[in-house]
């Protein structure tokens, strides 16, 4: 009682409350496609990526979050065309960009003078940071975003399977890919403040794995993946709060906790 | 559903002086060759010799070097809605969770009658039950019904199928021959595939294409499919063994 009388009390509770449910439906809709197209190492890599875009805002004096999507869409576009226009294998392409990137996000921070506590939150994550300007972009992109995933589930999943299956059927497999691209980038770093760079892409991949798992249709695939990913999220949030610890560490060892106990559960179902 | 209508001596595939290469390196060269609407047509041919690239370059997943096709006396992009497709590869994790349902709700179009699942699914020979099967657990056969039954669930004039009897065993493939033969039957489709067994494309088609880098037969598999063209078409290191007046034809490559 004494815990929700706080977080009725503390705005940033709130606010990181309500930014970690629209990520975990957001990342857990998105990982559904992800996995199924192996595309894990995808969101690794934007989270790294982005932080160039984070410590050139910050180095501005700019709101972080807003110009941090920006540079996610530029890091997804620029993977979708290198893919198409080298030939190289995806991984390649993401590993060369999001060390590029890196790199310059660390020279770009060697210019800003002194202790960077904003920088450290994006890191590792940081309940505490959550700001107004980052829940209204975390809101309006997650609406969007889904929206759009709303649409083109179908389409998008078929592509999955079969992209030359999916070309002959009609649908705009390049536009879709690209969609998908830029809107995995830009949840991916929309969940950064909260889970931190070096976590954020965890929350693709733990909840739809775990949820493949304990199902065996695609329907109930995607509605557990994105229960596993609120209570996830719910749980690391609470937990951090109550023992102030980094937000992205307690949730990526819920969520890792919540797969091992599956796993478990699952190999012994097997065994029976 | 009844048979469509058939326009006489309408030409399903029109392909004329058609070539592709592949980093400049020509996969064929000035292929032309018609096939009759209603017709089920096979590409025969040695490995390499640019059957599968044939038609990809029919459905514009290739892009052609030179030359014209039309399909239905269009181009595809004016007729695509008349088109389906069944790749060789339809790799997938075979734990993903997606029922047959599911997969074949994919393409379904919006407002398609509800029973329009059940009634393809027995088009294709299987129990309704399938449906809830997760499509990991469907045999080869099986999932190269799934597959056909998906592609005609929108009833498609021209049905496309890439290497069909890989990988399915001889029950499998009787039940295929049955498939194909039904849909020409029923649904007037035209079918062309691309195939490597002689024997099943000699029981099923009335059109044969013999590519090997360039054309070297087209017509029926009767008047065209001689040892002699076989042994042109596979090489010497082929053996072809004719049995039944000629009709039938083994080869070991």
């Amino acid at each position: 009682m004494n815990l929700l009388t706080e977080i009725i009390t503390f705005p940033f509770l709130q606010r990181a409350l309500v930014a970690g449910f629209l990520l975990g439906l957001l990342l857990a809709s998105l990982g559904v496609i992800a996995t199924l197209r192996k595309m894990a190492f995808f969101g690794e890599g934007v989270a790294h990526a982005s932080l160039a875009g984070i410590a050139i805002a910050i180095f501005a004096g700019i709101a972080p979050v807003p110009f941090a999507v920006l540079w996610a869409v530029i890091i997804a576009v620029l993977i979708y065309w290198l893919e198409r226009k080298t030939k190289l294998p995806s991984d390649t392409v993401i590993g060369i960009l999001f060390t590029a990137s890196m790199a310059l996000g660390v020279i770009i921070m060697s210019f800003t003078q002194g202790y960077q506590p904003e920088l450290l939150s994006f890191l590792f994550g940081s309940i505490l940071t959550i700001q107004n300007i980052d829940l209204v972009v975390i809101s309006v992109s997650s609406i969007m975003i889904l929206s759009w995933l709303g649409a083109s589930l179908s389409s998008l999943t078929f592509l999955s399977l079969s992209e030359e299956a999916a070309q002959v059927a009609g649908i705009n497999t390049k536009l879709q890919t690209l969609l998908f691209y830029i809107a995995l980038a830009v949840a991916t770093v929309l969940g950064v403040k909260i889970l931190g760079i070096v976590l954020v892409s965890a929350l693709i991949v733990l909840p739809p794995a775990t949820s493949k798992m304990l199902t065996t249709s695609f329907k109930n695939y995607f509605i557990v993946s994105i229960v596993i990913s609120e209570i996830t999220i719910l749980l690391g949030l609470l937990f951090s709060f109550v023992y102030d610890l980094p937000s992205g560490a307690v949730i990526v060892l819920v969520g890792s906790f919540i797969f091992v106990l599956s796993a478990i559960m699952n190999s012994f179902s097997k065994q029976n | 559903m009844p048979a469509k209508s058939k326009k006489i001596n309408e030409v399903a595939i029109s392909v004329e002086h058609l070539s592709v290469k592949y980093e400049n390196e020509p996969v064929f060269t000035d292929i032309t060759f018609d096939i009759p609407a209603g017709n089920i047509a096979a590409i025969l041919g040695p490995n390499g010799s640019g059957k599968t690239t044939m038609i990809k370059t029919i459905l514009d997943l290739v892009k052609k070097d030179s030359g014209n096709i039309l399909i239905f006396g269009k181009h595809l992009h004016e007729n695509r809605h008349r088109v389906a497709y069944v790749p060789q590869n339809f790799e997938f994790d075979k734990q993903f969770p997606m029922t047959v349902l599911e997969f074949m709700n994919l393409t379904k179009h919006k407002g398609a009658d509800e029973n329009i699942v059940q009634g393809k699914i027995a088009e294709v020979g299987l129990d309704s039950e399938v449906l809830s099967k997760r499509l990991g657990t469907l045999s080869g056969g099986q999932m190269q019904r799934v597959l056909i039954a998906q592609a005609i669930l929108n009833d498609p004039d021209l049905l496309i199928l890439d290497e069909p009897s890989t990988g399915i065993d001889v029950v499998g493939e009787a039940a295929f021959v049955q498939i194909l033969k039904h849909l020409k039957e029923k649904h007037n489709t035209t079918i062309l595939l691309v195939s490597h067994d002689v024997s099943l494309v000699l029981t099923i088609v009335d059109t044969v294409i013999c590519l090997n880098k360039k054309l070297l037969c087209v017509g029926s598999p009767k008047s065209t499919l001689t040892a002699k063209k076989l042994a042109d078409l596979y090489g010497n290191d082929s053996h072809i063994h004719e049995h039944h007046k000629g009709h039938n034809h083994k080869i070991d490559l």
